[in-house]
């Protein structure tokens, strides 16, 4: 259906105005990342990019981005492995307490993320346990696992059962099926909750707050600087933490367009 | 002295909680035969189908196939396969890939594969090309031929059907129905196809197995299911058909409840009587009855007013009421059409031969 004079160009405006509202700030961001003074004014009056030279070269940038990194690829990939399981008992398998289990896995996700890093910094002083990065991984994956699991779970329901049974009525055991059959099929979901799970947790500031210890993620530290002692590095490592998420989701599309056309040229050539 | 079958259902019993779907199932499938099984939708085909293929676990009774007993034995280590209502093709995979995959699980070695597969694609008349397609861009017809191909990769004992036409048109599923029987032809393996469709069924068969309500209640070549049903279900269920209630009567043999039928001479010569008070049900296919012109004359005889007429294509059926007000069916081939219009008498007449009687009692037990 091809809509109308006045819807579109209602619908132009109201993407225009998404589009503005959702990156102007971003964009303000980034113009006081480029700002040569020491304190954050609008407006700019002289422009430098010393702040991106200085966070490059800073040893301290380098471990909060390196504690941030390993934070979010261990819990990236603990999360697709778990989503990935939690997603066939979510969506797949009819068993006893399935309905219960699809109720309990989403509760984490509507809990406070404070209140939740809270209790789980109670939870580990009571067993003595001492928080550092390690910790925050726990923390991260009892809210980020469900998501993953949600997102494996959407593409397990479009998943025909009668598949598996085929693969089964040829002669293949279970493993063979999970190989061959549900593991490709689920694939596009495995690495889309891969791309949540790594972002969520790499932007995390609620739980690692509360369960990193000593230790400082990126967000942790923007946050701590905004509070006392403002520099310019914060708009600086803001923009690039930006451009690493926006570099991840790139690498995800430019993998996938690269893996369809292996697959295809592969196929021709046969 | 028949040979021995290559299944063998005995007492086959399926409960769900408290709903029983199979009430024990008997059944010998004879090695080489193509063998539906019809039924309303509910009636426990299907469940019995993924018993048969060990995808469902029975409740009680044995399967036996080439004499062993098989009911305990998974899907994955059964020698049969099923082409499945969805087709189950494997989206990820291309033509090629999904043919050879019961190859690639019997660990068959690469250059063996793609040698059957390109074989397979050649006897099920999709060009070779195909091999590399992907499913997604395959038409409906051309993804049965590929699900065909795949279930004969795997070579099995016995190839089970799961109703897979039934989302394809008209015209598609008629070439596929012949095309389906010549496969049977060709490869000489033992079909086992379940539909709810009685054309189709009528089409391919060797034998037809009409079920009902978790029972067979027929077993029988389509000609006898068509021709002598055991019951009304099958009758019914089997086309059009008209169906009068009759009770054994001394001079004529028998003679309807709420109707007049002129009987020449006397319905128990010409095998179709009943003994006094006994009841049954006369039946006769519309295609058997015959507009009578004056002067000519039939076992039995009805008069009747036409009342309607409907154009099948090849054929016209017309819709004659009759004294007790309901409506009878009558078709004709365009070439003997009736020539009057709705609303002249009309006389109806049928042959004994043509004509079927099913006894009461026969509520559709075997």
């Amino acid at each position: 259906m091809k809509p109308g004079k006045s819807t579109r160009i209602a619908l132009l405006a109201y993407g225009i105005f998404t589009i503005a509202f959702l990156y102007l700030p971003l964009l303000s961001v980034g113009f006081a990342s480029i700002s040569k003074a020491r304190y954050l004014t609008f407006p700019i009056k002289a422009y430098s990019t010393k702040w991106y030279g200085k966070a490059l070269e800073s040893a301290s940038v380098h471990e909060l981005i390196m504690t941030s990194l390993k934070l979010a690829l261990i819990v990236t990939a603990i999360s697709m492995v778990v989503g990935f399981f939690g997603a066939l008992a979510f969506a797949r398998y009819h068993w006893r307490y399935r309905t219960l289990f699809q109720k309990l896995i989403m509760l984490p996700i509507f809990f406070p993320q404070m209140v939740l890093g809270l209790a789980l910094l109670m939870w580990f002083n009571s067993l003595g346990i001492i928080p550092t990065w390690k910790t925050a991984i726990v923390a991260h994956l009892v809210w980020i696992a469900p998501i993953a699991t949600l997102i494996i779970a959407i593409r397990a329901y479009s998943f025909d059962p009668a598949l598996e049974e085929a693969a089964r009525d040829m002669g293949a055991n279970t493993w063979t099926i999970l190989r061959e059959i549900t593991l490709p099929l689920l694939m596009p979901g495995v690495i889309s909750a891969g791309l949540f799970a790594f972002l969520l947790s790499w932007g995390n500031f609620p739980l690692s707050l509360f369960t990193t210890g000593a230790d400082l993620t990126l967000p942790e530290w923007l946050y701590a600087k905004m509070v006392a002692g403002y520099s310019p590095l914060v708009p600086t490592l803001g923009i690039m933490s930006v451009v690493a998420s926006f570099l991840l989701i790139m690498l995800a599309f430019s993998l996938r367009w690269l893996v369809r056309s292996v697959r295809d040229s592969r196929a021709a050539e046969n | 002295m028949t040979p021995d079958p290559i299944l063998r259902l005995d007492g086959i019993v399926k409960r769900f909680g408290n709903f029983t779907a199979l009430h024990g199932i008997d059944l010998d499938i004879t090695e080489g035969e193509f063998l539906t099984i019809v039924g309303p939708s509910g009636s426990g085909k299907s469940t019995l189908i993924r018993l048969l293929v060990g995808m469902d676990e029975v409740t009680s009774g044995s399967i036996r196939l080439r004499g062993q007993e098989v009911q305990d034995t998974p899907a994955n280590q059964r020698p049969t396969c099923m082409v499945f209502q969805s087709l189950a093709l494997f989206p990820h995979m291309s033509v090629g890939q999904n043919i050879e995959f019961p190859l690639k699980i019997q660990g068959v070695t690469v250059s063996e594969r793609k040698a059957r597969a390109l074989e397979l694609l050649e006897m099920l008349r999709l060009p070779v090309s195909y091999y590399d397609k992907r499913i997604t861009q395959c038409s409906g017809g051309e993804k049965q031929r590929v699900a065909l191909a795949r279930a004969l990769a795997f070579d099995p004992e016995i190839l089970f059907f799961d109703e897979p036409l039934s989302a394809l048109d008209y015209r598609l599923r008629k070439t596929l129905e012949k095309e389906l029987k010549d496969l049977h032809n060709r490869t000489g393996k033992t079909f086992v196809y379940i539909t709810h469709s009685l054309e189709e069924a009528m089409v391919m068969s060797d034998r037809i197995a009409i079920m009902n309500e978790g029972r067979f209640v027929q077993i029988a070549v389509a000609d006898e299911i068509y021709g002598a049903p055991v019951s009304r279900f099958v009758a019914e269920f089997m086309g059009e058909v008209n169906l009068f209630e009759v009770r054994g009567a001394q001079t004529t043999g028998l003679m309807a409840q709420d109707l007049q039928i002129h009987v020449n001479g006397n319905a128990a010569d010409m095998g179709l009587g009943l003994d006094p008070g006994q009841v049954g049900t006369l039946m006769v296919r519309p295609e058997y009855v015959r507009f009578l012109p004056p002067g000519e004359t039939a076992d039995f005889i009805i008069s009747g007013v036409m009342h309607a007429d409907y154009a099948l294509g090849s054929r016209i059926q017309y819709e004659v009421k009759v004294a007790d007000g309901r409506l009878l069916t009558v078709e004709k081939l365009r070439e003997d059409r009736f020539t009057g219009a709705p609303g002249d008498k009309v006389m109806l007449g049928f042959d004994a031969e043509s004509a079927h009687l099913i006894h009461e009692g026969a509520d559709g037990k075997i």
